[in-house]
């Protein structure tokens, strides 16, 4: 009951967190910045409005929001939320998760390539070779919490009875997964420094410019996706950072969306402070991650023997 | 065994028909399919009538006075003879739509009797129980083979693969029986069940001579070059037997003589794994960098046997260290995967094949906007894309699942496994990743978009007897994805017989396949309620049509697309030294540009090498002894004379 309760939470406050990022990055650029609940009006404004769709596309077009906001909704239904746990979980369910969201990635690159738009292609195209070498990091950390934990699901990893932590024998190199995860936070979500979905030129765009055809409520699916996607990996920095003990009680849902809230903030000043990578850059930049985590599932031969 | 045998002699029968009568071929098409139909589905009956009593199913016969074939049955044969009654009888069925001009009857009955020769001898390679009946059948399975690719034989490129093919296939033969003469040498017998009493050294030579010969007829990296020649050069439900079932004989052949030989040796599995890992990714990579539509299903092939060899590898050194787990789960996925690939595989040639009669062109950047023109075909492509890309609620997933969850189970030893492992699992994740890339470029290419050149905006969905095996295999794909369980017990039956220490217990397997069900079904739900929840904020809605937005740009053409080669330019480019790129450009220049050109050609480092490292090398080195064959007829017979007389010579002292 209480896990369902926390879902449920968490499905609705998603939206609201984007609103952070917003602010700090407005804060730093000395303006007063839109108001918090503004992805909330951005929904619903995308919810009443009709669609617009190209002749060029067919039903690969419309299936792309659908499959892509369904797996960033299951991720959440087997995530220990706030410390909960969830409402299904089983020894493996990371790898078919993880895929669902490849899944994901698939059809988007094909509602992409639907539209016969060249600029749509060009992110298309992006999209697949960065996410390619996101998921290898991805597995990389996999590896590294089953050398740790024994474990295959996030359950496990979080509030099993060998659960991570920094206090740990192998405590260390969680340091090291987490810059690798936050890595992958900013490139699987289209953050700056590897994506900017701010900027006015769609030539520069990763995800962004692949759902340019995508308008009305089929866009706000989109976002949805987006938004759940963003907080399952907040999320799991968080709890890695922070786990969330049993015996505090209800006290852990507060906490779980407050920390939530920093590493929001954390990306806000990420995103504050640094400009977009160039394009070459970026397949360094997500390499790197696989390099840490490589690395550190490398050390456990000593630590864990 | 009989009704085995009946369905076989059946089999065999319907395909010399043809040959009898080729002048009424609109008729002997039908009879001919109706006869192998009635042959392939008679062997299925035939071996689950009794998958309990497989070992009753041995027989033998005396050959020749002096040699005796033997034949027997068990679950590794079972498993494997599943996909030839499954998939053969699909492609027989293609093939009558197919081939549909006239003028060719001989030649389209030839093709039909070697397609049946070759369901037999396929069937029999998974029976053959001793030395000279395996060297026998397999030589029959790759020369009927051979004579399918060469269907084209007036087409120079045709002929060049069909050489490389039999060059291939019959150096492959000669490591295989050198392989065996060593065994023979040591045992004096030629039973397979023999070779398990070979001293230890013995049995690391045999396995790797036998599994480069095997491997080069699966098309384990580096010996897969005569794969992507002869793919494009065979009609296409040829390639589909090919690929989809032909080509997993080497992987039966690896599994057995592993099994025969039973050696705990950990260098086995780890050179297998090492084989598998480099298949794969390097498959995938070249699969990408092409633009012949089947040459790049042909690549993907080689990606496939690397994940099979993957989980083979994962299965052999969990037995040579005792971990019954990762064991039975390694093994337990190659062979699903053996019999999933064989679903989506022939598939997509089917496709393919489909989209290449329509058009005329197998050339991917010529194409697009065919999911309008052919429904059906783009369609089960998509499901056959999405399997093979191993994504769920899929088949492709269900095995790759399984070799995931016995890697994730050898991550508890250390040193070089583990290291080994790791590698495994990354490559893993690279090669679906890829392959994902891969199978968009080809649908969002070739099936969605706008069409790239009239031929494709011309074309037109094909009968219905080219759609129905495309139908029947895209329902199998997503049958098995969200029925996986009996699918997952059967690969693990496949192994009943051989796997001889330690087993999985079924419940773990039952745990493991519920998960995997519960995953499917549950992100099928949710897919099906965001459906529902779409189609109500749709409700009363304003729908319009209208141009894809051009970013401010309103002078479109369908050639400002993306082209396969720009999608996958990034990724080749990153890939560098293990993609040689050969580019020829013609850039804008001067004040009055000419027109721009731009063509990519990425050379395959392994038929490179092997050009410049062993092709090469031998024809300098043969060509100096030209001076032998001089056509002079009396110099000819002297040799003769001379050979005798020295063999008589030597006999003699």
């Amino acid at each position: 009951m209480e896990s369902f309760f926390t879902i449920a939470l968490a499905l609705l406050l998603a939206p609201l967190f984007p609103g952070i990022i917003l602010k700090v990055k407005a804060f730093f650029a000395g303006k007063k910045g839109p108001p918090l609940l503004i992805k909330y009006y951005t929904l619903l404004k995308l919810l009443q409005k009709g669609s617009v769709y190209s002749t060029s596309t067919t039903f690969v077009f419309k299936l792309g929001p659908i499959i892509s906001c369904a797996g960033a909704m299951m991720i959440l239904l087997f995530f220990p939320l706030g410390g909960m746990s969830p409402l299904v979980s089983f020894h493996g369910d990371v790898i078919v998760l993880f895929y669902i969201l490849g899944l994901g990635r698939f059809f988007t690159i094909a509602a992409a390539l639907d539209t016969a738009s060249p600029f749509e292609g060009m992110g298309a195209a992006r999209e697949a070779f960065f996410g390619t070498l996101a998921e290898a990091s991805i597995f990389a950390i996999l590896i590294l919490f089953y050398r740790m934990t024994g474990a295959l699901s996030f359950a496990e990893y979080f509030i099993g009875a060998r659960s991570i932590s920094m206090a740990g024998t192998a405590g260390a190199l969680l340091l090291l997964v987490i810059v690798s995860l936050f890595m992958l936070l900013l490139t699987e979500n289209s953050r700056v420094p590897v994506d900017d979905p701010a900027t006015h030129l769609e030539l520069t765009m990763i995800h962004e410019v692949m759902i340019l055809d995508h308008s009305g409520p089929d866009l706000a699916l989109i976002e949805l996706g987006s938004f759940y996607k963003l907080f399952f990996y907040s999320a799991f920095i968080f709890l890695i950072i922070f786990p969330l003990k049993a015996e505090w009680g209800l006290f852990k849902v507060p906490l779980f969306f407050g920390g939530i809230g920093l590493v929001y903030v954390a990306i806000g000043l990420v995103e504050s402070g640094m400009a977009r990578f160039k394009m070459n850059l970026v397949p360094k930049f997500v390499l790197t991650s696989l390099v840490l985590v490589s690395f550190a599932a490398i050390l456990t031969m000593e630590f864990i023997k | 065994m009989n009704i085995f045998l009946l369905a076989l002699v059946i089999i065999v029968m319907g395909g010399i028909l043809p040959l009898l009568t080729h002048r009424y071929m609109a008729f002997t098409k039908w009879v001919y399919l109706g006869i192998t139909m009635i042959g392939c589905i008679t062997g299925l009956f035939a071996i689950f009538s009794a998958p309990a009593k497989l070992q009753g199913m041995a027989w033998s016969c005396s050959w020749l006075h002096s040699f005796t074939l033997a034949f027997a049955c068990d679950s590794l044969s079972f498993f494997f003879l599943i996909p030839i009654f499954l998939i053969c009888p699909l492609a027989v069925i293609y093939s009558c739509a197919y081939f549909d001009k006239a003028e060719n009857s001989i030649r389209t009955a030839v093709s039909f009797f070697c397609t049946n020769v070759l369901i037999a001898a396929m069937s029999l390679v998974t029976l053959a129980a001793n030395i000279l009946s395996f060297a026998l059948v397999w030589e029959l399975m790759s020369l009927s083979s051979y004579v399918l690719v060469m269907y084209d034989y007036e087409k120079a490129e045709t002929r060049t693969a069909g050489y490389l093919y039999f060059l291939f296939a019959q150096a492959g033969a000669l490591l295989i029986f050198a392989a065996f003469g060593v065994a023979f040498s040591q045992t004096g017998s030629m039973a397979f069940d023999q070779f398990a009493t070979l001293p230890a050294e013995a049995k690391l030579v045999v396995f790797f001579i036998a599994f480069l010969g095997f491997g080069s007829k699966a098309g384990v990296f580096p010996l897969h070059v005569w794969l992507p020649h002869a793919h494009p050069a065979a009609p296409s439900h040829i390639s589909a037997i090919m690929s989809g079932v032909m080509i997993k004989m080497g992987i039966y052949g690896i599994l057995r003589i592993y099994f025969l030989l039973a050696s705990g040796d950990l260098i086995i599995g780890q050179a297998v794994l090492v084989f598998g890992m480099v298949s794969g990714v390097l498959g995938v990579l070249y699969a990408l960098g092409k633009d012949n539509f089947k040459k790049l299903l042909a690549y993907s092939s080689v990606e496939n046997i690397g994940i099979i060899l993957i989980g083979v590898g994962l299965g052999m050194i969990g037995t040579a260290k005792g971990n019954v787990s990762m064991a039975g789960f390694g093994f337990a996925g190659a062979l699903l995967h053996v019999f999933n690939h064989s679903i989506f595989k022939s598939l997509l040639f089917f496709g393919a094949g489909a989209v290449i009669k329509k058009t005329g062109t197998s050339q991917v950047d010529h194409l697009g906007g065919l999911m309008k023109r052919m429904p059906i075909a783009g369609r089960t492509f998509l499901i056959g894309s999405v399997s093979i890309s191993g994504l769920p609620p899929f088949s492709g997933f269900i095995s790759e699942f399984l070799i995931y969850f016995a890697a994730f189970h050898g991550l508890k030893h250390n040193n070089i496994t583990l290291l080994l492992i790791i590698l495994a699992i990354i490559s893993l994740t690279v090669i679906g990743g890829l392959a994902s890339f891969c199978f968009t470029k080809v649908v969002g290419i070739v099936f969605l978009g706008e069409p790239r050149s009239g031929k494709a905006a011309q074309a037109g969905e094909g009968g219905r007897l080219l759609t129905l095996p495309m139908v029947i295999l895209a329902g199998l794909c997503l049958t098995i994805g969200i029925f996986p369980e009996n699918f997952i017990h059967l690969a693990f039956a496949g192994l009943t017989d051989i796997v001889k220490f330690g087993r999985v217990d079924t419940a773990t397997i039952d745990t493991v396949s519920a998960n995997l069900t519960l995953g499917s079904r549950l992100f099928i739900l949710i897919f099906f309620v965001i459906l529902l929840l779409r189609k109500l904020l749709y409700k009363n809605k304003e729908i319009t049509k209208g141009p894809t937005w051009g970013c401010g740009f309103t002078q479109g053409t369908t050639r400002i697309q993306y082209t396969g080669t720009s999608y996958t330019r990034s990724v080749v480019d990153f890939f560098r030294p293990f993609t040689v790129i050969k580019e020829t450009k013609v850039q804008l220049r001067k004040i009055f540009p000419g027109r721009t050109e731009y063509l990519r050609r990425i050379e395959d480092i392994a038929e490179v090498g092997l050009h410049r490292g062993l092709a090469l090398p031998l024809l300098t080195l043969l060509g100096k002894f030209r001076w032998i064959q001089h056509g002079k007829v009396q110099l000819y017979i002297g040799y003769i004379i001379l050979a005798i007389s020295v063999l008589l010579l030597v006999s003699f002292i």
